[in-house]
């Protein structure tokens, strides 16, 4: 060996020169540099091998530990990985790229595993996580420390939670584990879920104690613990408002007159909407504040509030009134109707009133508590209260509302929605005591949220201003996608993304950008444009050209990036007319004037301002609750953010993002403007139709702030810069009435840092020559990138100012920021920046974000809200025309011992940030696909759902959709303003008409179909099982298996069906034995289903020796249908339904199934849209938690020949991300391949079908619940198991058919770890169900074994 | 970079080379593990990087060989389905069970990874596993007559081999013995028809050790054992 290495060595050796001399070009750059090729790589060894004798290097062939410096590799294995845990392993770009540089480059940035994942500028992530601005609500405003301490807080606060974040590990434990201590000590969860219903009479004085019940989700489920016996009642909606008002009523005495109260008659019987399910955004602004303290929104309030918690009892939401809006006249689905049935009864609304006090009154009816459908817990109630009481302000409540207004601002106006007004007011008669409705949000989620963070800037920070939105149309908001996301909590998204103007301002980013877009587009197409303010330019330059020509020529730099930037944007635009206040300090705000605003209960602002002052001084403290009161003065504040002030504030010490009253103190006579969006947009379009004149070479980077590549425009009108911005000045100047800023220098950052000191009002050239001095002396912090964070860790090494940081070498600044930051720091300091400007961008990710006014009671709710997160995000990713393959799930906890009420209304407060990210099998931009993989992350990282404050999806790695974008017709010939004006008249036009009610069946019905009909027919439980049993296809055994004197005892029928399957596969055998029967395409064609004659099939004998084996699922494989994603509507043939089998089945399934048959007929193409199987919960053990519950007994536990799983589940298997993601599996002919679902009436066919697939087809990996991979399986099996208290059958079979699945997969070494790992899970669980659970699934499992393998597992 | 797929002639054989040289140092291995030879005619070697262990004795490598030159036209065709390594006690029935339980992969091709390096890595997860299972089985009878045999799946076997304790079966899929009998690979090595009390084992336990799914082969192993060893 070691000769042939020194040979191999000779050789190259040898080699070397005469490559050399062949080549031309050799240096030594790589002297020193010993390689070793690992793999495959790009270029490929022999290419890196004479690359290394040009250069200098050496190549071994054989790996020498000692000798080898760099080990070059595209990827290798992660045993390789361990095995050269230590050694360099480089990409081979590292070789080729210092090649080209001609000198070696430092491998850092090459390595191909490095420790530091990701280049993370800090001020990147900031902006990413400074989206809140929320739309503020009365003069309680964000703040901004709050925002830019953001990531901070996550990143310096809590290791743990950064590392989370930026690394998308496994999930936190941190808020769960912090949180138990928080209540423990009035922690009983035992009876609090043996019997909800007691705790509801017997009211502890314990304040936490009932904050227990909503912070624990098995609590939740308890409430929705289906009853048998009263499945209709109506009045089960009403716990979890009950427990709101327990948890209001701390001492007990307190309680019980509220109980008394509350059971005194209907009249004071409370009610409690889902608002977020149906009220309109504005609605629930206004009735916000008050129901925010009535309702808690389950978080118990500190003592503070003890009034507010007396007037719970006495309060009602009168909501119904909105209910049109989201209940619209449903024109089909029964099994819509079924949905809503349970919840809508205003038919019995005399029975509700008697049921719903009782709890309160009868200790054992805890039957009446239960809740079929805890996903539309409160609707019905909101609804039946508007209907039977048109009287919404008792005498109690007017007291209530009495001593609450005294310190509630009013809000200044009462309007509502066009579309909901109407509605409202007959239900209204007093419509000051409606104001004051308290309007149970339930997690109620407005919110703030920024499309893509990089949007975001600075300056478009603002508060939505309360007052309401008829004003501002609503951006990107097309009427049918509004329509679709009406439904459910879906409503409210979209609801605020049609008004939110923060939001609309920051697409105005990417509006203009397509502008810009667009005017290249037709620049191209024409040839020429029409430049007027570069014509202007010309004639004006034209006079001297004679003489400038030859001067000016040299002066112009080489290439020149204008900045033209806004003077305080908002400022301006809203003093254009009101000259009086120009030269006043004045700010942006939706603050109107007061300075103070009395102090909500449960809030603690300056704890809140405390931490976000110390964090920015000390930024590795913990959280600690301030020792005293002493700001309580400054906490009353007004907490209204100034979006922007004007100079002459500045000067006073106010800032962008200040809170008012803060800055009222500081500068008294600080003026309040309020936002004008109109306005802004209007200017903003007059001067990017201004810059359009000059050249089209723009890159937008927000409403306000162009860059400019005036390179060319120079060169060609042989102008100088300064020229061109004084022009471009003076138009704007003339044409908007506000002054803009223009910077330049050679290059973008250097035009940037320009502006600065070109404002206010003016313009300044960096020149080359100048920019070493200029740049040395800026604070670090002015470069682009350099947020607070980085800008104290420099500080930390002293480095303050540019000129520090050009002594820090690029290694160092490499080490400590990681390759690219280190790199870009290290250029920028210089002034160094190689950014084109670029009048396209390419969007790296699209997502929707909201962390304003969540509070989840529910892990439903939660559900229910990232299912429609994630559909917003497909409308956005369908409107960029993009579809994405990584999903990030960003959450905003609260942050274990912060005040569980944030200081600003409906903020966010002080959160841990905590993201989770997953990759999918595929480009998507469905967000079906989407939310099952967002929920099941979001499951993974055991939240408590009540702290969670924001939700954000993001999906990256994005690829261009094969179809065009939806609007891609229009944007050619609209002009910025049409698309800016002409986007917000459709949406209003969408807003208030009939035309945008949701769609009959709400996309993300958050309750699963059979779990509905279940419930309203509890008793059909066992028709159930024994469909579920007849759900089975038998897998035939090879002849040679199967005990021949078992078969004869079958019956006949079965027999032949047994024989018949055996001659099918001999048949297929030996084709499949021809060399060239496998199709080697990946592709192959659909087989032909087999429309056998069919006869029912009988369950297959108890303890034959046939394998059966569940269906399992059908995928059809379609070469040409890259659009189509592998969801497989599980419905057969309608002509394949024995109407016999059909007739029997239950009503509802029989409604159900129709409906779906009309469905598919008409739109087989969008099936993933509309299929109403896909509207079942999402996949997930963990789901189960939520789900109506079916207790577990062993005894009513299947028969071991039924191995299966219910059909619910094997729809939620079909429905699981890990299946729907299966490549390019699809049926074409949808009806065809639903044979698996549907057993009673589809059994028929069965038996062949399955099977005769999976020859032919490389079978999908068995999942369970989506999961494939054996690490995500534990982490689902042990949080199914820690998290639920009593398994429930489904979620069981659902295990048992996952194993199954293996033992036919052959993968039984992953099942042998699998059934370990529950072994050691369920046995050492506290519920002996648990234990009792596992036998269930390992005999399943043995009979399954021992029928494939003829032995049984080992299992010790 | 050529695709192989199945339609190529040699794609089989590679297939069915790889997997018979692994097979023959797994079977060496299993007898030097389960102690069915003294260790004393065990010589440690190293193949897929790991050590292992090889039988010196030339006779029984022969017969090894022997029986896997038989083994590799079955899975050649993929006609094999599994293979399995059976030890006897000394009344001839069977204690433990080593199964190769083989198939092909979804996707055939050899596309991906030309130098099947991966194969390898997966294959020597196997020998690893092998190496400790005794950790997971109970000790076989302490008996040294343990008998070995080699045969073939539904029932056939190679004779002339009294003096072995263990036995190698092959189940075959379907047909495929019918064609074993006219393509004699070596002479005077056929294989007969295992005895149903060679292939039957009393209250069976089976113990998965490894599964792998590679591009070429798919393929797991799995350990039968007699619940009542002694």
């Amino acid at each position: 060996m070691a000769a042939k290495v020194s040979k191999l060595e000779e050789q190259f050796k040898r080699d070397a020169p005469r490559e050399k001399q062949k080549d031309g070009s050799y240096s030594d750059i790589f002297s020193g540099v010993s390689i070793y090729v690992n793999g495959y790589t790009e270029p490929s060894a022999d290419e890196l091998r004479r690359l290394m004798m040009l250069h200098g290097g050496h190549f071994h062939v054989y790996y020498s530990r000692s000798k080898t410096t760099h080990i070059i590799a595209n990827n290798l294995p992660n045993c390789k990985i361990q095995e050269l845990k230590g050694e360099k392993i480089i990409r081979p770009q590292w070789i080729t790229d210092s090649v080209k540089a001609g000198h070696l480059l430092p491998h850092l940035q090459y390595q191909l595993y490095t420790k530091h994942k990701g280049p993370i500028f800090p001020g990147a992530s900031l902006r990413q996580t400074s989206d809140t601005a929320g739309p503020s609500h009365g003069p309680l405003q964000p703040s901004v420390h709050q925002r830019l301490n953001l990531p901070q807080h996550s990143a310096q606060h809590s290791p743990l939670n950064r590392k989370e974040s930026t690394s998308s590990c496994q999930n936190n434990s941190i808020p769960n584990s912090n949180h138990s201590p928080l209540h423990q000590g009035n922690d009983q969860p035992q009876s609090v879920q043996q019997s909800s219903a007691v705790g509801f009479i017997n009211p502890r004085p314990s304040p936490t104690w009932s904050a227990l019940l909503n912070a624990d989700p098995r609590h939740r489920s308890l409430h929705s613990d289906p009853s048998p016996t009263k499945p209709h009642q109506p009045a089960l909606q009403t716990p979890p408002a009950d427990l709101q008002h327990q948890r209001a009523s701390q001492p007990q005495p307190q309680s019980n007159s509220f109980c008394n109260a509350a059971r005194s008659g209907p009249k004071e019987v409370d009610f409690k909407i889902n608002g977020s399910l149906q009220t309109s955004l504005e609605l629930i602004s206004h009735s916000e504040v008050n129901g925010m303290q009535k309702c808690g929104r389950g978080d118990p309030f500190p003592p503070v509030v003890k009034e507010a918690h007396l007037t719970n009892g006495h309060t009602h939401l009168v909501n119904g009134a909105l209910k049109p809006e989201v209940w619209p006249p449903v024109t089909d689905g029964p099994s819509v109707e079924k949905e809503r049935s349970p919840d809508d009864k205003p038919q019995s609304p005399p029975v509700q009133f008697q049921t719903k006090p009782d709890p309160y009154e009868f200790p054992h009816s805890p039957p009446k508590q239960s809740d079929p459908s805890s996903v539309f817990p409160k609707p019905p109630n909101a609804h039946v209260a508007s209907e039977q009481r048109p009287k919404p302000s008792p005498p109690t409540y007017h007291e209530a509302a009495g001593t609450e207004s005294q310190h509630l601002p009013t809000p200044p106006r009462q309007p509502r929605p066009a579309g909901s007004d109407p509605d409202q007011t007959p239900l209204s008669p007093a419509p000051r005591a409606l104001s004051h409705s308290p309007i149970r949000l339930n997690g109620s989620h407005r919110n703030a949220f920024s499309p893509e963070p990089a949007s975001f800037d600075a300056t478009d920070e603002t508060a939505e201003p309360d007052a309401p939105a008829e004003t501002v149309p609503s951006a990107s908001k097309s009427s049918k996608s509004s329509a679709h996301l009406l439904a459910q909590t879906g409503s409210l998204i979209s609801e605020y993304y049609s008004h939110s103007r923060l939001h609309q301002i920051s697409t105005w980013r990417s509006c203009f950008s397509e502008y810009v877009n667009e005017l290249h587009g037709k620049r191209k197409a024409v040839g020429v444009g029409s430049f007027p303010g570069k014509d202007r330019l010309r004639k004006s330059v034209a006079p001297h050209s004679a003489d400038s020509r030859g001067t000016s020529a040299p002066v112009s730099v080489k290439s020149c990036v204008l900045h033209v930037d806004m003077d305080c944007f908002f400022v301006s635009v809203g003093i254009r007319y009101r000259p009086e206040l120009k030269g006043k300090p004045v700010a942006v705000t939706s603050n109107r004037g007061h300075e103070r605003v009395p102090l909500r209960p449960g809030a603690r602002p300056q704890l809140e301002l405390q931490y976000y002052q110390r964090k920015r001084t000390h930024p590795d403290e913990e959280l600690r609750s301030p020792d005293c009161h002493a700001e309580q003065d400054a906490a009353t504040l007004s907490m209204a953010e100034i979006a922007s002030c004007s100079y002459e504030a500045r000067k006073a010490g106010v800032k962008n993002g200040m809170f008012f009253g803060k800055a009222k103190q500081l500068c008294p006579s600080l003026q309040s403007v309020p936002y004008d969006f109109e306005a802004y947009k209007e200017v903003a379009i007059t001067m990017y139709e201004t810059l359009a004149g000059y050249t089209h070479d723009i890159e937008a980077l927000s409403c306000d702030e162009v860059l400019i590549d005036g390179s060319a425009l120079l060169a060609e009108l042989s102008v100088k810069p300064e020229d061109l911005a004084n022009a471009i000045r003076a138009e704007i100047k003339e044409k908007t009435g506000c002054c803009a800023s223009v910077g330049m220098g050679s290059n973008i950052l250097l035009a940037r840092l320009a502006t600065r000191k070109a404002k206010p009002d003016g313009q300044y050239l960096l020149k080359s020559e100048e920019v070493d001095d200029f740049i040395r002396d800026l604070p670090v912090t002015s470069l682009p990138g350099v947020g607070p964070v980085m800008g104290r860790k420099l500080a930390a090494m002293g480095v303050r100012s540019c000129g520090d940081l050009q002594q820090v070498s690029l290694s160092q600044l490499q080490k400590k920021f990681g390759p690219r930051t280190g790199q870009t720091l290290f250029r920028f300091c210089r002034g160094l920046d190689d950014r084109p400007v670029r009048y396209e961008k390419e969007r790296k990710s699209v997502s929707a974000e909201m962390n304003y006014n969540i509070r989840f009671t529910e892990v439903d709710e939660a559900e229910s809200f990232l299912t429609n997160l994630s559909m917003e995000v497909q409308k956005r990713l369908q409107e960029a025309g993009l579809r994405g393959r990584r999903v990030t799930l960003k959450v905003m906890v609260r942050k274990v011992g912060a005040p569980l009420e944030s200081a600003k209304y409906g903020g966010h407060g002080i959160c841990d940030n905590l993201a989770k990210t997953v990759m999918l099998a595929q480009s998507t931009d469905s967000g079906q696909l989407i939310a099952a993989a967002v929920i099941r992350l979001f499951h993974a990282m055991k939240l408590q759902v009540e702290d969670v404050r924001g939700v954000g999806i993001q999906v990256q790695l994005l690829v261009g959709h094969p179809s065009v974008p939806q609007n891609s017709a229009g944007p050619g010939t609209r002009s910025v303003k049409e698309m800016l004006l002409g986007r917000g008249a459709s949406a209003r036009s969408s807003e208030g008409g009939p035309s945008s009610v949701p769609p009959a069946r709400p996309l993300s019905s958050p309750e699963p179909v059979p779990g509905t009909s279940r419930d309203l027919q509890p008793c059909g439980q066992t028709p159930k099982h024994s469909r579920a049993r007849l759900n089975f296809s038998i897998e035939v055994p090879s002849p040679s298996q199967v005990d021949r004197s078992v078969l004869e005892a079958l019956p006949a029928e079965l027999r032949e069906q047994v024989e018949r399957s055996w001659t099918d596969r001999d048949g297929r055998t030996s084709n499949h034995q021809l060399p060239g029967a496998r199709p080697s395409a990946p592709l192959p064609h659909p087989p032909t289903l087999k429309s056998r004659p069919t006869s029912p099939l009988s369950p297959p004998a108890p303890g034959g020796a046939l394998h059966a084996a569940p269906a399992g699922t059908l995928f059809l494989q379609i070469p040409n249908q890259p659009d189509s994603l592998g969801i497989v509507l599980e419905l057969p043939n309608f002509s394949q339904v024995d109407p016999d089998v059909f007739a029997a089945l239950p009503k509802e399934l029989q409604a159900e199934l129709k409906s779906a048959y009309n469905r598919v007929q008409p739109q087989g193409k969008i099936l993933e849209q509309t299929n109403p199987l896909l509207q079942l919960k999402q996949p997930g053990l963990g789901v189960g938690i939520s789900r109506a519950k079916r207790r577990y007994k062993r005894k009513n536990a299947v028969s071991p020949v039924k191995k299966g799983p219910s059909p619910v589940k094997t729809r939620h298997t079909n429905n699981s991300p890990g299946k729907a993601l299966q490549p390019p599996m699809k049926s074409r002919e949808p009806m065809n391949t639903l044979q698996a679902d549907h057993g009673p009436c589809t059994s028929t066919s069965k038996p062949e079908v399955p099977e005769a697939l999976s020859k032919f087809i490389p079978r999908p990996a068995p999942v369970l619940a989506g999961a494939y991979d054996l690490t995500d399986i534990k982490t689902l099996l042990r949080e199914w198991v820690t998290t639920i208290t009593e398994p429930m059958e489904e979620d069981i079979l659902q295990v048992v058919k996952y194993c199954t699945d293996l033992i036919e997969d052959k993968d039984l070494e992953k099942l042998d770890l699998i059934i370990k790992y529950m072994k050691r899970l369920m046995q050492k669980a506290v519920e002996s169900v648990w234990s009792m659970a596992f036998d269930f699934i390992l005999d399943n499992v043995q009979v399954v074994v021992q029928q494939a393998y003829g032995s049984t597992l080992k299992v010790a | 970079m050529t695709t192989l797929t199945r339609q190529d002639l040699n794609f089989g054989q590679v297939v069915a080379d790889i997997l018979c040289e692994f097979l023959e140092v797994a079977i060496h291995l299993i007898l030097y593990v389960r102690e069915v030879y003294p260790s004393g005619i065990f010589q440690k070697r190293k193949k897929y990087n790991v050590p292992v262990q090889m039988s010196c004795h030339p006779e029984l490598n022969q017969y090894i060989q022997d029986t896997l030159h038989c083994v590799k036209p079955l899975i050649e065709k993929n006609d094999a389905e599994k293979v399995a390594v059976v030890i006897m006690d000394k009344e001839h029935h069977p204690v433990e069970r080593f199964v190769f339980e083989i198939s092909q992969p979804p996707l055939l091709s050899i596309s991906s990874d030309t130098l099947l390096s991966h194969v390898e890595q997966l294959l020597r997860a196997f020998i690893l596993k092998i190496s400790v299972c005794d950790a997971v089985l109970n000790n076989n009878p302490p008996d040294s007559t343990l008998r070995q045999q080699w045969s073939f799946s539904k029932c056939i076997h190679p004779i002339g081999q009294a003096w072995c304790s263990f036995t190698v079966l092959v189940h075959t899929r379907d047909a495929a013995t019918r064609n074993m009998e006219k393509v004699q690979v070596i002479k005077d090595f056929p294989w007969i028809v295992a005895d149903e009390q060679e292939v039957h084992m009393q209250e069976p336990r089976l113990i998965p050790l490894k599964t792998m799914t590679s591009d070429i082969v798919k393929m797991q192993l799995y350990v039968e054992e007699r619940a009542q060893k002694t």
